[in-house]
């Protein structure tokens, strides 16, 4: 045996070492028997060293070995071309209850106690004394158009809106004392709204007189002096709820009354 | 005098042990943590230093209703009371499954999203414990839709039944726990 040979026993193991190659291809036996031949006529240091190195490399082969043949001996061992054609072969439901066969589920429960009620109130509270440190969102501000704002924004010119202001008051004059909503509906819900606008306006201006019933949930209006009361001016907000469905009822209402008539 | 001091002490150490019984299942039962389960040293510090003779006691009451304490470790699933040491032990989780596999259905996921699990346990194990994502989502692309592959794996990650590193998917702690991967694989191959 030449130390050329040596070396290429040396590369043939590392190459199954490296490629994960059958260690079995490499006869393990042959080779040990060689080298012990041989290993009289070795006369230099770099021969000897070789022949050791050889020796270890064999030594990892046979590790190897012994780690191939306990994962085939394994319950789990299985050659993975025949799963993969296995699997292929299967349908979901096959599948699916393979598996659920083979499956026994942890039996736990996620539950509440008070103790941790309390550490999360803990937490929450302990957090709202920080919040300067998080970046809330900030509240947005809020704002009401006035009659200046949409004078500016071109929706409405201020002898427009006097015009109409002026046909309110007068219709108001003409129906005398009456329901608000009955007042304000009309036949479009765009129009009913403009009406409440402006109504509102002749509210604010004393043209016109709120009286409120709470007990029955009645709004009348009435027009300023119509009943003989005059405005105190006193400034107060009256909040009043109008809706497309409360205008739809009285639209079907207003049907009914003039089909009876 | 002496023999009735004798059953006292038997009587107290019965109900000693009762309530550390219940305490136990208490732990197992209610998930107190984002996994399940109940690391041993937990059950030591609640149970005292025998939790593992408590835990027998309990396993035996659980038989009767097809249940079973399991014990995982991070190197693989084991029973309990197969004489490891102590400090291995302290280390491990303790979770109580179904001794048997389910009669009912107890499951809500979609019986595609389960068959994927399914091969993708399979193919793992048949590859001596891990393969690269990619490879397994090809494989699967022949039998599903790539979008339900992406989405299933990524769930049954998060659930722990697979685990991932550097684009390898290796089999999850849940798995281990919950599945009999022997009997998977046998079912597998007789179908």
């Amino acid at each position: 045996m030449k130390t050329d040979e040596l070396f290429q026993l040396i590369n043939f193991c590392r190459t199954i070492q490296k490629e994960s190659t059958d260690p079995f291809d490499l006869n393990v036996k042959r080779y040990l028997g060689t080298l012990k031949q041989y290993l009289k006529k070795w006369k230099s240091l770099d021969d000897l060293l070789i022949d050791a190195e050889a020796i270890s490399e064999l030594a990892k082969i046979i590790e190897l070995q012994g780690k191939w043949i306990r994962d085939r001996s394994s319950s789990f061992y299985i050659d993975p071309v025949l799963m993969e054609l296995k699997l292929k072969m299967l349908d979901s439901a096959q599948l699916a209850t393979a598996f659920f066969k083979s499956w026994h589920p942890i039996i736990s429960l996620d539950r509440i106690t008070p103790k941790r009620l309390k550490e999360g109130l803990d937490y929450w509270n302990a957090f709202c004394e920080r919040k300067e440190d998080f970046p809330l969102p900030s509240t947005p501000e809020t704002f009401t158009f006035g009659i200046e704002d949409l004078i500016d924004l071109n929706i409405l010119s201020m002898t427009e809106f006097e015009d109409l202001l002026r046909e309110v008051s007068k219709e108001l004059g003409t129906r005398g004392r009456i329901e608000y909503h009955e007042f304000i509906y009309e036949d479009e819900f765009e129009d009913s709204m403009k009406k409440a606008y402006l109504t509102s306006f002749l509210v604010s201006e004393g043209k016109a007189e709120l009286d409120i019933n709470p007990l029955e949930e009645e709004v009348f209006i009435s027009p300023r002096n119509a009943n003989g009361k005059a405005n105190t001016g006193d400034a107060k907000s009256i909040p009043i709820s109008l809706s497309y469905e409360d205008w739809l009822r009285w639209k079907r209402n207003q049907r009914q009354r003039q089909k009876r008539n | 005098m002496e023999e009735e001091s004798e059953t006292e002490t038997e009587e107290e150490l019965r109900t000693r042990t009762e309530k550390k019984v219940k305490k136990a299942a208490q732990l197992l039962f209610f998930r107190r943590h984002r996994v399940p389960g109940v690391k041993g040293w937990e059950l030591k510090k609640a149970l005292g230093d025998n939790y593992l003779d408590v835990l027998g006691v309990l396993n035996s009451a659980l038989d009767k209703f097809g249940m079973e304490v399991k014990r995982i470790s991070e190197e693989g699933g084991t029973g309990i009371g197969e004489g490891e040491e102590k400090e291995k032990a302290e280390r491990d989780r303790f979770m109580i499954v179904l001794k048997d596999h389910l009669i009912e259905k107890a499951s809500g996921a979609r019986i595609d999203d389960v068959a994927i699990l399914s091969a993708t346990l399979a193919y793992i194990i048949s590859k001596q414990g891990k393969a690269p994502r990619k490879e397994i989502e090809d494989f699967l692309a022949d039998k599903f839709p790539k979008r339900r592959i992406y989405f299933a794996i990524d769930r049954y990650i998060s659930q722990g039944y697979l685990g991932e590193e550097d684009k390898v998917l290796y089999i999850g702690w849940r798995t281990r726990a919950e599945v009999d991967r022997k009997t998977l694989l046998d079912l597998i191959l007789t179908s």
